[in-house]
């Protein structure tokens, strides 16, 4: 099959399973499940055969569009390493996400529409992967957050669930007025909207001709705020843990493996231009690794499974810029992939959990017997060792690779926060895990939410409280194949094919033996000090931050930033929103029905002289010209 | 036989298609003064036409031909209106038709 | 001056004269008839028989006859009261005025004496004129057509009886919502 056709069905599938199931079979919850798994594999087959079999030059596969003032606009496809790559991903964990789904949304009175919405995600993250050009790209980058706000706020009956949807979707688009405000600068100066093109013109050596250095570095910092939208960095983070409302199943594909991962995806895209901007790159750097400092550490004080993995995502899209800010694409991508595979496993063995217990609280979660569900826990290991990043497991080579690309004069303080980050996330991995794996009665561990306490689900529901626990067929086999993917996709062999891919063999660095030892000495202390605190038998549980309360207040409190923001930017917001509010209702309106009342009054005083008598008329228009002619004749 | 001769004569028949407008109350007459306007406006093409140096002399000629054309359609529509004013009204007086009063 | 022109010239005067001021409106469109006659014979004497012709048939032989086939239908033929002489002479006023100042740019434009020198008299033919109407000004010549339709169509509709008509006259509707 050729690759054009290829292309076509992979891009299509979803957008025409998302319409009929929508349109035709929303009440009909199985037949739109069935629908969307369909588009949904023909996705894999045609974006996994599509990476399998690369063309050796970047492919264009486009339609036209239309064509204004020279500009060529199309729709289609862009085949190179990173598309492929990228494209790849979003269809495997899309499938793995919807066969989960059946299992996980099987009462669920909104099952139809929830399916529907997956397709609609996919194809709008999928069309966004493969852009061609900007205006395709920004098209589906916006269509990729409707699809997020859809689905973060599908439980639209809790008020908590909207907001977070709102909030979601107003953060990120903060950030994306700057992306859109940069895309049209670009654009003035480079004079095509082909992403390609753009590539090639910074590629080249040194600036590209009429753009000035302070230019680019405008142009990458605006870009960036798109990137710091979408991808949840600071100081626009906030929105990712509130998105957690929304179904587990969203949350592992959207808020941790794909959409979020689409603000790098861009930053990736156009790595040629952010390497044009150096001092930009270095304030991106310092961004990503404050950002996977702060976010970590929130997550060493969160109780709430779904929380500790949302910090997570925040921390490691920091991880993944960082490596891209680094310089190295391919160590931004590869991380990509590989957190994609193991942050999409973590969040549906969550989902099992929750599905089963009914509470995210991992306290609840491990005295309710979380453990008991084997292939659940084996999903908690697999993803578990691959986030703090074990070694041979995925996160372990990823990182690797992030960490080997800091270096350089300057970049020790950002290895040193790097290092940090990366302890603290071997140790708020491994509490969850010993939490979970290790429930200790006795311990000072408190429960915040109690097993069975959200509604619609816990074991009750499941007719089978006899026995062990047990997730659904449909849900354990994303998690086991998840769990491969987890343990392996990090080898060496898959790190020198994607370096391969993305036309970067230089960049698959194999760190030797003894380079290595820092980085594992260190994921080790951070599962040392977790066994300290939450995995021994007399462990008190109760982690060291619990020994500073005004620090473990902050930490759950999320240092603070979003009461800060409430305090200030929306206060000051809402209050310039009143002001206006009183400027338009007394102000214009009063001044527009003044002016209409007063046009009223002269209306109809002025019409009284309105005889309605054509003689009249015709005499007024005739002495006028009369006046008029004179003066010609006479002046 | 000159130029400006015909171009007095036309303003005459113009004029007085004027008074007719303004003058009179009868709408029959008022679309006479109307033809009257029409036809001095048809004469200064004539006049022009022959006198002046044009290009092309059946532009003039056709301009008048036009101008009988829409003569014709103007009349149709006026008398029918008239027709109408008079079942309405019993009269064909323009004073009584005063609906765009202010 | 030559003389036939010249009695053209006061007969239109004259024609036009009658046609404002008789009372009897019948009388006042053969006034009219007078002149639209004496206008054609101008046509002719200005080098296009073919114009004048169809002066004649149309103007003296349909409108006029439309008209006094309406004058004939509303069996007005006398507006009950007569102008009053304050509207006659302020309707004369204005017209004066304006053919005073109309007349002095006339004359103070400097309008050429005689003939156009380089005339060429093939132009003026009826053969000419057809070539121009159906080639150069064919859509001038369609678009004349189309509102010919339209208005026979519009007082067809217009001068529908009452009963006919399904909507309810306008000017009933108008004043109703008059303030």
């Amino acid at each position: 099959m050729s690759h054009a056709n290829l292309a076509v069905a992979t891009l299509l599938a979803p957008l025409i399973a998302f319409f009929v199931a929508l349109v035709f079979f929303r009440k009909k919850h199985d037949v739109a499940a069935g629908i969307a798994i369909l588009g949904g594999l023909v996705s894999l087959v045609g974006s996994v055969w599509l990476l399998l079999d690369p063309a050796p030059a970047p492919e264009l596969i486009t339609a036209p569009w239309f064509e204004v003032g020279g500009i060529k606009l199309a729709f289609g496809a862009l085949l190179d390493g990173r598309t492929l790559l990228m494209g790849a991903v979003v269809g495997l964990i899309t499938m793995c996400v919807l066969v989960y789904s059946l299992g996980y949304m099987k009462h669920d009175p909104g099952k139809g529409r929830f399916f529907a919405f997956l397709g609609l995600f996919e194809w709008a993250m999928l069309s966004f992967s493969y852009a061609p050009n900007l205006l395709q790209g920004f098209i589906f980058w916006e269509l990729v957050g409707l699809a997020s706000f859809l689905l973060i706020g599908f439980w639209y009956e809790k008020p908590s669930a909207v907001a977070a949807a709102k909030k979601a979707f107003i953060m990120t688009r903060i950030g994306d007025v700057g992306m859109f405000v940069g895309l049209i600068l670009l654009f003035g100066d480079v004079h095509t909207l082909d992403i390609l093109e753009i590539g090639n013109i910074f590629a080249a050596p040194g600036l590209p001709e009429g753009v000035s250095a302070g230019r680019v570095e405008l142009l990458a910092g605006l870009l960036f705020l798109g990137v710091m939208g979408k991808s949840a960095q600071f100081p626009l983070h906030t929105w990712l843990p509130d998105a957690m409302e929304g179904p587990t199943p969203v949350s592992a594909l959207l808020h941790s493996a794909t959409m979020v991962a689409a603000g790098v995806f861009l930053f990736a895209r156009f790595h040629e231009l952010f390497l044009d901007a150096p001092t930009m790159m270095t304030i991106i750097l310092a961004i990503a690794v404050f950002t996977a400092l702060i976010s970590s550490t929130m997550a060493m004080a969160a109780n709430d499974m779904k929380k500790i993995l949302a910090f997570s995502s925040i921390s490691q899209l920091g991880f993944m810029i960082i490596g891209l800010a680094a310089g190295s694409l391919f160590a931004g991508l590869f991380h990509l992939m590989t957190h994609a595979l193991f942050k999409a496993l973590l969040f549906l063995t969550a989902g099992a959990y929750i599905h089963e217990f009914g509470t995210n609280d991992i306290v609840a979660i491990g005295r309710a017997g979380g453990r008991k569900m084997r292939v659940t826990t084996l999903g908690l290991f697999a993803g578990g060792f691959a986030l703090a990043g074990v070694p041979i497991f995925a996160g372990f080579w990823s990182k690797e690779v992030i960490l080997g690309a800091l270096h350089g004069p300057g970049a020790e303080v950002f290895l040193i926060g790097a290092y940090a980050a990366a302890f603290m996330t071997a140790y708020y991995t491994f509490r969850m895990i010993f939490l979970i794996v290790l429930p200790n009665t006795d311990s000072k561990a408190i429960v915040e939410e109690p097993a069975g306490s959200q509604g619609g689900h816990g074991p009750a529901d499941h007719g089978h409280a006899h026995g062990a626990p047990k997730a659904p067929g449909t849900m354990r086999a994303p998690i086991l194949v998840l769990s491969i993917g987890a343990v392996i996709a990090g080898l060496p062999f898959f790190g020198d094919a994607v370096a391969g891919l993305l036309g970067r063999p230089h960049e698959a660095h194999h760190a030797a033996i003894t380079e290595m030892i820092l980085p594992v000495a260190i994921v080790l202390a951070g599962v040392a000090l977790a066994w300290l605190d939450f995995g021994g038998k007399k462990a008190p549980q109760r982690g060291i931050v619990a020994w500073f309360p005004p620090l473990e207040r902050a930490l759950k409190n999320r240092w603070y930033i979003d009461a800060f923001y409430r305090k200030t930017i929306i206060r000051f917001v809402n209050a310039f929103a009143a002001l206006m509010y009183g400027a338009e209702t007394r102000g214009f309106d009063g001044a527009g029905d003044a002016l209409g009342r007063g046009t009223m009054k002269v209306g109809v005083s002025t019409a009284k002289s309105h005889t309605g008598r054509l003689p009249i008329f015709v005499g007024t228009a005739v002495a006028v010209l009369a006046i008029v002619s004179l003066s010609i004749a006479l002046g | 036989m000159n130029l400006e001769s015909f171009v007095l004569l036309s303003l005459v028949l113009f004029t007085l298609g004027l008074y007719a407008v303004m003058a009179r109350r009868n709408l029959i007459a008022i679309l006479i003064g109307i033809e009257l306007m029409l036809n001095a406006a048809s004469l200064n093409f004539m006049a022009f036409n022959r006198f002046l140096p044009v290009e092309d002399p059946t532009v003039g000629q056709l301009f008048v031909l036009f101008i009988i054309g829409l003569a014709a359609a103007e009349v149709a529509i006026a008398l029918s209106i008239i027709l109408v004013v008079y079942r309405e009204r019993k009269r064909i007086d323009v004073d009584d038709i005063t609906e765009l009063k202010g | 001056m030559g003389g036939m022109t010249g009695l053209l010239m006061a007969l239109a005067v004259a024609g036009a004269l009658l046609a404002v001021s008789l009372k009897n409106v019948l009388h006042a469109i053969f006034g009219l008839a007078v002149t639209l006659l004496a206008v054609a014979g101008l046509f002719v004497v200005l080098g296009s028989p073919f114009v004048g012709t169809m002066q004649v048939l149309i103007y003296v032989g349909g409108i006029t006859v439309a008209m006094v086939f309406a004058v004939m239908l509303s069996t007005v033929v006398q507006t009950h009261q007569a102008e009053s002489p304050w509207r006659r002479a302020g309707a004369a006023f204005v017209a004066v005025g304006f053919a005073v100042g109309v007349g002095l740019v006339i004359i103070g434009a400097g309008l050429p004496k005689g003939l156009a020198p380089a005339l060429i008299e093939d132009a003026w033919s009826v053969r000419q004129l057809g070539t121009s109407l159906l080639g150069d000004y064919n859509v001038v010549f369609e678009v004349l057509s189309v509102v010919l339709l339209l208005a026979i169509i519009g007082a067809i509709v217009i001068s529908r009886r009452e009963e006919d008509v399904v909507t309810p006259a306008p000017a009933a509707a108008v004043e109703e919502t008059h303030p």
